[in-house]
C-alpha cells in the first residue's frame, strides 16, 4: 500500500463521514472539522510508524496506540484533542466503511452458496459461542471483583 | 487498490448510501422486553449488498473488487476514533483489567459449541477449520499455515470466514441487543465480549449496546475497543496453542459418538 493512496482514501472517507455526521447527527461540518483532521493525522502518523518501525506491527495497532496516548488524561493537550474528536460521532465513521463492505459483499455471495447451509449453521454457532463464552467470563470476573 | 481509488462511481454510490442511511437514522424498536436497535451502518451494508449484479446491477465485478480493496484503509479512521475513546477511559479500563484479560478465554467457547454441532451435521475435518475460532483473518492465515488451504480444514475456515464477512456484522449487532435484553448479562460484560478480532463485528455489537445504554456509551466503546485489541494480540497464539489442540480432541470425541469409530488420520499433519 502506497502512502499517497492511503491518504487519498482517508480524505475521501473523512469527507463522507463529515457529511454523514451532518445529516445524521446535526454536527456542523465546520465544528467537526478539527476533530476529523486530527483523526486523519493520527492515521497518517500510524501508517508512517508502521513503515519506519521494524517488526511488521500492523498500522491499525499504531493508530490505536497513538490515539490512546494523546488523549490519555495528563498528556499535553489531551482535553482539547478529546473535545475536537467528540464532535465526530462514532457512528458516522462506521457508515462509509460498511457501505464499501456492502458493495464488496456481492462477490462473496456465490462463494457462500458453494459452502452450503451446514457451514452457515456452524458459523452462527461459532458467533454465539465466542460471544456468550466471553460475556459469561467477563460477567463472572466483574461480579467477583465487585465492579457491577 | 489504485483501481478502487480511481473508481469514482464506487465513491459516488457510497456517498449516496451514507446520506440515505444517515437520513434514516438510528431506530429502536421495543420487541417484547427488549429493544432492537437498527443503525445507519446496517442500512448501508444491506443496501450496498443489493447493488450487486444479482439484484440492482448498479455495480459490476470490478467495482465490487475495488470497493473491497478499500475497506482496510477506511477502517483506519474508525480505529483512530477508537484510540481516542480508549485514552480518556484508560484508568477505568485498567480497573477492569482482570475481567478484560480473562474473558479472552471465552473465545474458546466457539469450539465447544461449534465442533460437536459441525460433526453432528455431518462435516468431517472441515469442522476443525470452521469451529476452532471465529475465523477472522489471523485464524484463516493460521489454518492455511498448519493444514494448507486445499484440504478440508481450509475449506471449513474459509466457509466461516465468508459467512462472517457477509452477515457477521449484522448478526453481531442483533445478537448484542438480544443478549442485553434477554440474558442476565451486564452491558459492560457484553462490550468486553464484543472484541473477537473483527473491527466491524465489534463495532456493530458495541454500537448497538451504546444505543441501548447511552449513559455508558463512552465506556462501552472503550471496553469493546480494548478487548478487540487484546483479541488481535492474543488470538493467533490462543488458536495455535489452545483452540486447535482442543478442537482436534473434541473432534475425535464427537466423531466417536456419532459414527462409533475412530476418525481417519488427517491427510497433512502439519501441512508446511
Amino acid at each position: 500500500m502506497k502512502f499517497s493512496e492511503a491518504i487519498a482514501v482517508l480524505i475521501i472517507v473523512a469527507v463522507m463521514s463529515l457529511i454523514g455526521n451532518l445529516v445524521g447527527f446535526h454536527n456542523g461540518i465546520v465544528e467537526s472539522l478539527p476533530g476529523m483532521i486530527f483523526l486523519v493525522a493520527l492515521c497518517v502518523a500510524g501508517i508512517a510508524l508502521g513503515k519506519v518501525v521494524p517488526g511488521n506491527i500492523p498500522n491499525v495497532a499504531w493508530i490505536v496506540l497513538i490515539g490512546c496516548i494523546v488523549t490519555y488524561p495528563g498528556f499535553p493537550g489531551s482535553a482539547v484533542f478529546s473535545g475536537w474528536v467528540k464532535k465526530v460521532s462514532f457512528l458516522s465513521l462506521t457508515t462509509p466503511i460498511l457501505a464499501y463492505a456492502g458493495l464488496a459483499i456481492g462477490k462473496d455471495l456465490d462463494l457462500l452458496k458453494q459452502t452450503g447451509w451446514r457451514i452457515v449453521v456452524v458459523s452462527i454457532a461459532v458467533f454465539i459461542g465466542t460471544y456468550i463464552g466471553s460475556a459469561l467470563i467477563a460477567q463472572g470476573v466483574l461480579t467477583v471483583t465487585g465492579q457491577l | 487498490m489504485r483501481d478502487g481509488i480511481r473508481n469514482i462511481k464506487v465513491h459516488a454510490i457510497v456517498l449516496i448510501l451514507v446520506i440515505i442511511s444517515e437520513f434514516i437514522g438510528v431506530h429502536s424498536f421495543k420487541v417484547g422486553p427488549g429493544t432492537l436497535v437498527l443503525l445507519p451502518m446496517l442500512y448501508a451494508l444491506v443496501i450496498g449488498a443489493f447493488m450487486g449484479p444479482k439484484f440492482l446491477k448498479a455495480v459490476n465485478q470490478k467495482d465490487m473488487v475495488g470497493a473491497g480493496s478499500l475497506v482496510g484503509v477506511t477502517l483506519m479512521l474508525l480505529m483512530a476514533r477508537y484510540g481516542t475513546t480508549v485514552g480518556p477511559n484508560l484508568p477505568a479500563i485498567i480497573k477492569s483489567g482482570p475481567a478484560l484479560l480473562l474473558q479472552e478465554f471465552g473465545n474458546l467457547g466457539t469450539l465447544f459449541l461449534g465442533i460437536p454441532l459441525a460433526v453432528f451435521l455431518g462435516l468431517k475435518r472441515e469442522a476443525i477449520g470452521a469451529a476452532h475460532s471465529v475465523a477472522r483473518e489471523p485464524n484463516v492465515a493460521l489454518i492455511g499455515d498448519v493444514y494448507g488451504f486445499d484440504g478440508p480444514e481450509g475449506r471449513g475456515v474459509m466457509g466461516v470466514y465468508i459467512c462472517g464477512t457477509v452477515f457477521g456484522t449484522i448478526f453481531y449487532g442483533l445478537m448484542a441487543t438480544a443478549a442485553a435484553a434477554y440474558l442476565p448479562l451486564s452491558p459492560k460484560a457484553l462490550a468486553m465480549a464484543s472484541g473477537v478480532g473483527s473491527a466491524s463485528m465489534m463495532t456493530a455489537s458495541v454500537s448497538s449496546l451504546s444505543a441501548m445504554f447511552p449513559q455508558m456509551a463512552e465506556e462501552l466503546q472503550a471496553l469493546g475497543a480494548a478487548s478487540n485489541m487484546l483479541s488481535g494480540l492474543d488470538g493467533l497464539y490462543m488458536s495455535l496453542w489452545m483452540a486447535l489442540p482442543a478442537s482436534e480432541w473434541l473432534y475425535r470425541k464427537a466423531y466417536r459418538v456419532k459414527y462409533g469409530t475412530e476418525p481417519e488420520r488427517p491427510l497433512a499433519e502439519g501441512g508446511k
